[in-house]
């Protein structure tokens, strides 16, 4: 037992020791930067933090450390805490919860690090730290335009919600509800229920929902994993041949799928770009090329069978797609 | 005539949780039409699946006096590691294999820091989710894997008309029930969740079998993770968020008793339909989300209350 212990703190001295070698390698002339992620298990958020790491390995002059904030409003708040106290260059955020993480990104700014916000902005601090996001409103409009002529009279559809009280989510809902159902009052919601993203549960309100209506002409989803999982309940029963199916992402799956011909359109939120445009905007910072605040929007372009080459041709260069 | 009375009630007493789970049964099939039919019940009973396995393990885990945080976390990784291995090998036998392995490989660490650390299992099975899941995400960059091809046939599969998941559930079921019934392993796990130093100082190895049920419950954890992946098409690395308490309240709904030395796989299996039945029902009759969780809630409490009712019922009868 004696010997087991020594070892294990043996290891842990070691590490420590390789770790502030490490540390204290580093060239000084590097700008440091912390990307705080919302949470690695999340898997936009994770293609995000993949991206800003492939972004900033083409700047030789900056570094990246991502944390991981786990969903969890506590831990995020604490990587912000210890980045003001690192002194971190710059900080690029994506927060958890706007409300929660407002005060201390204001500390970021009292402590003279420039932060930028990314996916999603927090409304009530524009006007005081820089921002690149896309518009979940944007997001969900462009494919409510586009099923405005494309679902059949007198439609029944079912929707697919995220978590209550996601931003994102809530904002793609709202774009549905004004730009879709308010002028197809034809249209029937026969079922609406909350899937938090996740296509294992929106397969289970699928089955159900096959068994309690005699037909569904159309699956409105805010997010693709959720639309994904509607489309695998039904994608061998040839009564749902004509199904309409809606997504927001541009995942490599509803690349697939679009491809295939068997979901309709998503609108693609592309991390790349997110990626791209903030650590660009970060170079531009610390170099001094820029200053003032700077709040951009990427793109959601809608991605149907007529554009899908492209967001599959995205997917595939980084490996996403075989 | 009062005994045949009395035997009347303590069989209701002995089985009140199967009682709830047949006026379930009777309410949402007068609650809406497309409930008894084979279709929707053949697809309550794929829905359960999975989660039911998890609940298998949990229960002879919690009879035995213990619990385990990990079940989601160890799932995502077996279930990844299992659609890596099919990409590699295109076979199915082997990738079937290989989640039970990563499962039961897993569960090592638990089953050691508990039986031979004296770790108390919620710490140590806490510790492994948290490495778990830093595992999956790390060998897969947080990144879903598309295109398994094949894979899915354990989880969209059926032999006749029965879903290949649904034929693995009564699988573990009879694994449980005999494990717990019919061997010394089993009485093993009641001993000690009803009284570890009784257990010790009748001679039972009582390090030994809590190593081992840790062993066959990462078995159940990691074909769950193969069913599941295969289900959804899909290897997701942040799959099982949750689960733990999910596979939880479906053995303590079915009569599982938190302080150990009771439960049954049958009542488990019970607890499972009733978690089932609910979503299903709740589903089908267009019930909101919000409102869903609180009626799932107080059913819940409903279900527990009863049952706890019942068996203190059941003890004074037999104090008197």
């Amino acid at each position: 037992m004696k010997r087991l212990v020594i070892l294990v703190l043996a290891m842990v001295l070691v590490s420590t020791g390789m770790l502030v070698a490490q540390g204290s390698s580093e060239d000084s002339d590097v700008f440091e930067v912390a990307y705080i992620a919302r949470a690695q298990g999340d898997s936009f958020a994770s293609w995000l933090a993949n991206s800003i790491q492939q972004e900033m390995d083409k700047y030789p002059d900056m570094t990246v450390d991502i944390m991981d904030g786990q969903a969890s409003d506590e831990k995020v708040n604490s990587f912000i805490e210890n980045s003001i106290t690192n002194q971190y260059d710059l900080i690029i955020l994506q927060p958890n919860n706007g409300e929660a993480q407002m005060p201390y990104v204001r500390q970021v700014v009292a402590a003279g690090i420039p932060i930028i916000l990314t996916n999603p902005r927090i409304p009530e601090l524009i006007g005081e730290v820089s921002s690149v996001d896309a518009d979940p409103y944007e997001q969900g409009a462009v494919n409510a335009r586009y099923a405005l002529d494309l679902v059949p009279r007198n439609a029944k559809v079912v929707v697919l919600n995220g978590p209550a009280g996601n931003m994102h989510s809530t904002a793609r809902e709202k774009a549905w509800d004004q730009e879709f159902f308010a002028k197809r009052p034809d249209v029937t919601i026969v079922g609406e229920q909350i899937a938090h993203w996740n296509k294992d549960e929106a397969m289970a309100f699928m089955e159900d929902w096959v068994q309690a209506n005699d037909r569904i002409d159309a699956v409105i989803s805010m997010n693709d994993n959720m639309a994904a999982g509607a489309l695998e309940v039904v994608k061998d029963n040839p009564k749902y041949a004509d199904l309409q199916v809606y997504g927001v992402d541009g995942t490599a799956e509803a690349a697939l799928l679009i491809e295939a011909g068997k979901m309709t359109s998503t609108s693609f939120q592309n991390a790349y770009e997110l990626a791209r445009t903030s650590v660009e905007l970060a170079h531009r910072i610390l170099t001094g090329e820029v200053t003032g605040l700077y709040d951009t929007d990427i793109d959601c372009p809608l991605i149907t069978p007529e554009n899908v080459g492209q967001l599959i041709d995205a997917h595939k260069a980084t490996g996403a797609i075989k | 005539m009062k005994v045949t009375i009395e035997k009347s009630k303590n069989f209701a007493i002995k089985n009140s949780i199967y009682f709830i789970l047949g006026a379930i049964f009777i309410i949402s099939s007068l609650l809406n039409e497309n409930f008894l039919t084979v279709l929707n019940l053949r697809n309550v009973l794929r829905q359960i699946s999975v989660i039911t396995i998890l609940a298998f393990g949990e229960t002879l885990l919690i009879i035995g006096g213990m619990i385990d945080l990990s079940v989601g976390a160890v799932f995502a990784v077996a279930g990844i590691l299992s659609i890596k291995v099919f990409l590699i090998t295109d076979s199915l036998v082997l990738a079937l294999l290989t989640g039970i392995l990563a499962g039961v490989a897993l569960n090592i660490i638990s089953g050691f820091l508990v039986s031979y650390f004296k770790t108390p299992p919620f710490i140590a099975t806490l510790a492994l989710m948290t490495m778990a899941r830093g595992f999956v995400l790390l060998i897969t960059k947080g990144q879903n894997i598309y295109q398994i091809g094949r894979y899915i046939e354990f989880g969209q599969g059926s032999i006749g008309f029965i879903p290949t998941p649904v034929i693995f559930m009564f699988i573990m079921l009879a694994i449980t029930w005999y494990t717990l019934n019919h061997t010394r392993l089993g009485r093993s796990i009641y001993a000690i969740g009803g009284n570890e130093e009784a257990a010790m100082a009748s001679g039972i190895q009582v390090p030994w079998v809590k190593f081992i049920v840790y062993l066959i419950n990462g078995a159940f954890v990691g074909l769950a993770g193969v069913l599941f992946m295969s289900r959804v098409n899909a290897g997701l690395p942040n799959a099982g968020i949750g689960f733990e308490l999910d596979a939880l309240t479906v053995a303590i709904i079915g009569g599982t008793s938190f302080s150990g030395g009771i439960g049954t796989a049958a009542g488990t299996l019970a607890g499972g339909f009733i978690i089932g039945l609910l979503n299903n029902i709740m589903n089908l009759v267009g019930v909101n989300s919000y409102v869903q969780q609180i009626i799932k809630g107080a059913i819940i409490a409903l279900a527990v209350i009863f049952d706890m009712a019942a068996k203190n019922r059941r003890a004074r009868v037999q104090e008197n």
